[in-house]
């Protein structure tokens, strides 16, 4: 029994028992959940594991016979194989098999990625290999345009955070023209309204962000990371429901605003010197951090609360864990000089201490009037 | 869902013809620097002269390749961005470093020519302001694939010769390997297609 249909059984007894749902309707349920089962059979299945197994026959096939062939011949058969994938494609959204064709888009924008790399070393082309997956990425994102493909809008959103990450290790800057492509994937995931493509235009987009601090002004800019996400965070809390009025977004938006806030934190207290807190590094490396440390907690704090009461479970859980994670390095780092030890999980228990009574009071004062009528 | 059909093909096959075209440009441009660019010929400096043609490919060195740090001229590149290096030919028919500049200098003659170049470590060299500082640049032409089923051909031929590779360059200074040449006759040229 699948997960869905033993939780559904759950849930069926639980209405009837309530008195919500008839025996008829369960009955009908029931019959519907078996009939739409049928949808998942074992054809298709086999069908993509045939695919598979001749695309690896064609693979060992070509790889075999790749160094007898002439230029020509390889220029020919990676052109071949892409039109392949592309007819087929049509073929199969013709026969309205949607969930094939897009496995097949997918594969020709494989197989575009892998002729940009063999042509490149077909001709010695050396050049900067970052920009070779740039142009990977842009097939992959004209891909998503013009066939309303969620799976080649995912692939080029990796792509983008590959060649980002990889053009700005060799330059070492914060490489602006990354947001050029970036947005053009965002939109194009607004525009196909894929849930799960806006969340990995968040995600590339913290990933980009978070490093920006050992890039920009003197390398040491981390607090702009810190304000950057502490901003979103912040407008997603005060602005939420405006926002919501328009697009259910202000919950992810909270989310990955913290995400930021505390990345940044976490790469000032424990990656980077925070020399900017104090001025000159040699004044009590300890206090600074305290002071980091404090604020860290204090925000991941108010971030649980503020979770808490807009129900809204991905935040709290990456509080949680962003709580966990700084408690465990600062207990990592201290460590050695047990005094500063004790004396930071002193402060830290006051302070969450403290919060737990205003939380408590606040509670309360909310819930005292519903008491008194 | 049979009126979208047609659509979707139609997409489908300006999308296999963009990808085409760019892939198409890819080897355009490379066939074309290697017809039309201009010739010249730089001896190798062998890493390992024993086993040169033996494996799937060669590492080459180049006397150009070394850069001496005093030439730089003006701004400093960025890192990881490319920059130009001009060569002088010297009497005796060699070229050597003669500048090396962020931006394309505008050179003519034929006793100059400008390459593209990066650094082999992506950043120039730190100790850039030492008298005998020297950058690591490469062009692009040290990576050699050597042709299926010539490797022992070119390997008996090279045994104790003097090896040079005839580079293709185009105008905007890309380089690529036409040809190697064993004590200054073509042995061996590289196909177009």
């Amino acid at each position: 029994m699948s997960w869905y249909r033993s939780k559904l059984e759950r849930d069926l007894k639980r209405w009837q028992a309530a008195g919500w749902v008839t025996a008829d309707g369960a009955g009908a349920i029931r019959k519907d959940l078996d009939q739409t089962k049928s949808a998942f059979a074992a054809a298709p299945v086999l069908a993509v594991l045939g695919a598979v197994l001749f695309g690896f026959a064609v693979m060992s096939f070509v790889a075999a016979h790749w160094t007898g062939m002439s230029k020509l011949a390889r220029l020919a058969l990676l052109i071949a194989t892409l039109w392949a994938c592309y007819g087929g494609a049509a073929v199969l959204f013709q026969r309205q098999l949607a969930a094939f064709a897009h496995a097949a888009v997918l594969g020709g924008i494989a197989v575009y990625g892998a002729s940009i790399m063999l042509i490149a070393q077909m001709y010695h082309m050396e050049g900067n290999p970052a920009d070779a997956v740039l142009l990977w990425a842009l097939g992959a994102l004209l891909a998503a345009v013009l066939v309303s493909s969620p799976a080649a809008l995912a692939a080029s959103f990796v792509l983008l955070s590959v060649w980002g990450a990889w053009e700005r290790m060799g330059s070492e800057s914060a490489l602006y023209s990354f947001l050029v492509p970036w947005t053009g994937a965002a939109l194009t995931a607004a525009w196909l309204r894929w849930r799960p493509g806006l969340h990995l235009a968040a995600l590339t987009l913290v990933l980009w962000i978070v490093p920006l601090g050992f890039l920009v002004w003197g390398h040491h800019a981390h607090w702009l990371v810190v304000l950057i996400g502490g901003a979103v965070a912040a407008v997603a809390a005060v602005c939420g429901s405006a926002i919501d009025r328009h697009f259910q977004l202000s919950a992810a938006l909270f989310s990955y605003g913290l995400a930021v806030t505390y990345a940044g934190l976490f790469i000032l207290q424990f990656l980077d010197d925070g020399r900017w807190l104090l001025g000159s590094s040699d004044s009590a490396p300890v206090l600074r951090l305290l002071l980091l440390a404090i604020l860290a907690l204090v925000l991941l704090l108010g971030a649980m609360v503020w979770a808490l009461n807009s129900d809204n479970r991905p935040a709290l859980w990456l509080a949680y864990t962003a709580f966990a994670l700084e408690i465990f390095t600062l207990y990592v780092r201290t460590f050695g000089s047990l005094l500063n030890t004790s004396l930071f999980f002193l402060v830290a228990a006051l302070i969450v201490s403290a919060l737990a009574w205003l939380a408590y009071r606040l509670h309360r004062s909310k819930t005292a009037p519903e008491a008194a009528t | 869902m049979t009126l979208l059909a047609p659509r979707t093909a139609r997409a489908l096959a300006l999308l296999a013809l963009i990808q085409t075209g760019v892939l198409a440009v890819m080897v355009f441009d490379r066939t074309r620097l290697l017809t039309s660019g201009r010739e010249i010929t730089l001896p190798i400096i062998p890493v390992d002269p024993r086993d040169l043609f033996r494996g799937e490919y060669v590492e080459l060195g180049y006397a150009v390749g070394r850069v001496p740090a005093r030439l730089l001229e003006g701004a400093p590149p960025s890192p990881n961005a490319p920059f130009y290096v001009t060569l002088e030919k010297a009497q005796d028919g060699t070229w050597t470093p003669a500048k090396l500049t962020r931006d394309k200098p505008q050179e003519a003659g034929p006793d100059r020519i400008v390459l593209k170049g990066r650094s082999r470590f992506g950043r120039l060299a730190l100790n850039a302001g030492d008298a005998d500082a020297v950058h690591s640049v490469r062009y692009g032409i040290e990576q050699y694939f050597v042709p299926q089923g010539e490797g022992p051909r070119l390997e008996a031929l090279a045994r104790d010769k003097k090896l040079a590779a005839l580079i293709a360059v185009d105008g905007s200074g890309n380089a690529a390997i036409k040809g190697i040449l064993i004590d200054g006759r073509l042995q061996y040229e590289e196909p177009l297609l």
